[in-house]
């Protein structure tokens, strides 16, 4: 059974995501206190939008998604376009395998937004070669890692403001 | 009699169609602006214009930290001790700086370089700027800067402070700048070793090092050999201190040592820092 959802909730998921925006923004300006090297920090960005994504929050289509990820590479992007492509790459990942698979329980959500992260940084690693000479691994898989926490602590942050 | 319907709303299972011709077009669109971008840096073009509206943003980011240091300094110094240490400080700074101008005229000298030509090829226009936060931007190295185009600050130019090279700007606005700093990933830059031997490319690690990933085995390179700008790209003044060997690892072929350089400068710890340009 589709749930139809009334106008104040879409108001409410669409003020929620505008904050959650503004957070990322805030946070992404910032290194992270505890790791001394200033490189490693999650993408604040994507684990917004595969919450949102995941969570079907926001009313998300692939215009809003472009239009926000040229907004994030106006922000703190290096390359135009980048971000509009990554997050319309993680609608596309989450729509086939939503198609392919029934996804339900928790667990299969958390794996889903980890598979999910992965690709993300997989487009953003490819698209980013034109322009970063080189990019460590190790780091790369610390911010995988801290994008996934990042992800989770969305999801809980939406769960306790939205979902209850 | 049945009504006729069409062959997509019979389907049994056609849940959640995907618009696939949004998307393609949208993915054509995203290529298109990458590569637009990539070629005519439209990101930067668009990051001048608008910095009028992210100034605000770094102004609240750095707020915090700002109100911090000046509560500090309010109760540790009085007006008059602080005018007088930021003068001291000042004139410390621009000694350093000549000190090392002075260093590089010298070493210039050795190897029998005409001293006018030498005068004309190191002249340089310098503007000195101040580091504000952050020091991170979504996961890149960035240092800001509180002088911007207003100051006649350009793209691309040289970064430098009294110890030696700090970085590049890449991005400027009316009133701030960015600079990327030599240990940041995306960095790399010409040098040759102090004795005038090896010309090689120095790339930044992300870890506070550089790195020469190859460099060649039958060329004598020993700890503590230090390496200067090279000025091959006509970016950065010849003979700018930029760091140290600290470390020579063997690689995979024998034909090639993996070199670790220090940097002589860490942007962090200085508050004051030069812009060069030079002059052509």
């Amino acid at each position: 059974m589709i749930l139809k959802k009334t106008i104040a909730e879409q108001k409410k998921e669409r003020n929620l995501l505008i904050i959650l925006f503004f957070i990322a923004l805030f946070l992404s300006n910032l290194g992270v206190p505890v790791i001394a090297d200033s490189a490693i920090m999650p993408n604040y960005f994507i684990a917004l939008i595969i919450t949102f994504i995941l969570q079907k929050l926001g009313n998300l289509n692939l215009y809003k998604l472009v239009i926000i990820g040229l907004l994030v590479d106006i922000l703190v992007g290096q390359l135009l376009g980048q971000y509009a492509f990554i997050f319309i790459g993680i609608y596309l990942a989450n729509h086939i395998i939503k198609k392919v698979l029934s996804i339900k329980s928790e667990k299969q959500v958390f794996t889903l937004s980890f598979f999910l992260t992965l690709i993300s940084f997989f487009i953003l690693w490819v698209s980013s070669l034109s322009h970063s000479i080189f990019i460590s691994p190790k780091i790369i898989l610390f911010q995988i890692i801290l994008t996934f926490i990042t992800t989770l602590i969305f999801s809980i942050i939406i769960k306790r403001f939205i979902l209850r | 009699m049945a009504k006729k319907e069409s062959r997509g709303q019979l389907k049994l299972f056609n849940r959640d169609a995907f618009p696939l011709l949004s998307f393609c077009t949208l993915f054509i669109l995203c290529l298109i602006i990458m590569g637009a971008d990539y070629r005519y840096q439209i990101l930067k073009k668009i990051k001048s214009e608008l910095s009028l509206i992210t100034s605000p943003i770094t102004y609240i980011v750095n707020l915090p930290a700002n109100i911090i240091n000046y509560s500090k300094d309010s109760l540790l110094t009085n007006t008059l001790l602080k005018e007088k240490i930021k003068n001291l400080q000042e004139a410390n700074y621009s000694l350093s700086i000549k000190i090392q101008e002075n260093t590089l005229i010298k070493s210039e000298n050795k190897i029998l370089r005409n001293t006018l030509k030498i005068k004309k090829k190191f002249k340089i226009k310098e503007v000195t700027a101040e580091i504000i936060l952050p020091n991170v931007k979504n996961g890149f190295e960035i240092i800001t800067i509180n002088k911007g185009f207003k100051d006649n600050i350009k793209t691309g130019s040289a970064v430098i402070n009294n110890a030696g090279l700090v970085g590049q700007i890449i991005n400027t606005s009316k009133a701030y700048s960015e600079v990327r700093p030599i240990t940041s990933e995306a960095y790399a830059v010409p040098a040759i070793m102090d004795n005038g031997k090896e010309n090689v490319i120095l790339y930044g690690n992300g870890n506070g090092e550089l790195e020469i990933p190859f460099f060649p085995a039958r060329s004598s390179i020993q700890i503590n050999d230090t390496f200067v700008t090279s000025g091959v790209d006509d970016l950065y003044p010849k003979g700018i201190n930029i760091g140290r060997v600290i470390e020579i690892e063997p690689t995979k072929s024998p034909k090639f040592n993996f070199i670790v350089i220090a940097p002589f400068s860490q942007p962090t710890t200085f508050s004051q820092i030069t812009i060069v340009n030079k002059i052509k």
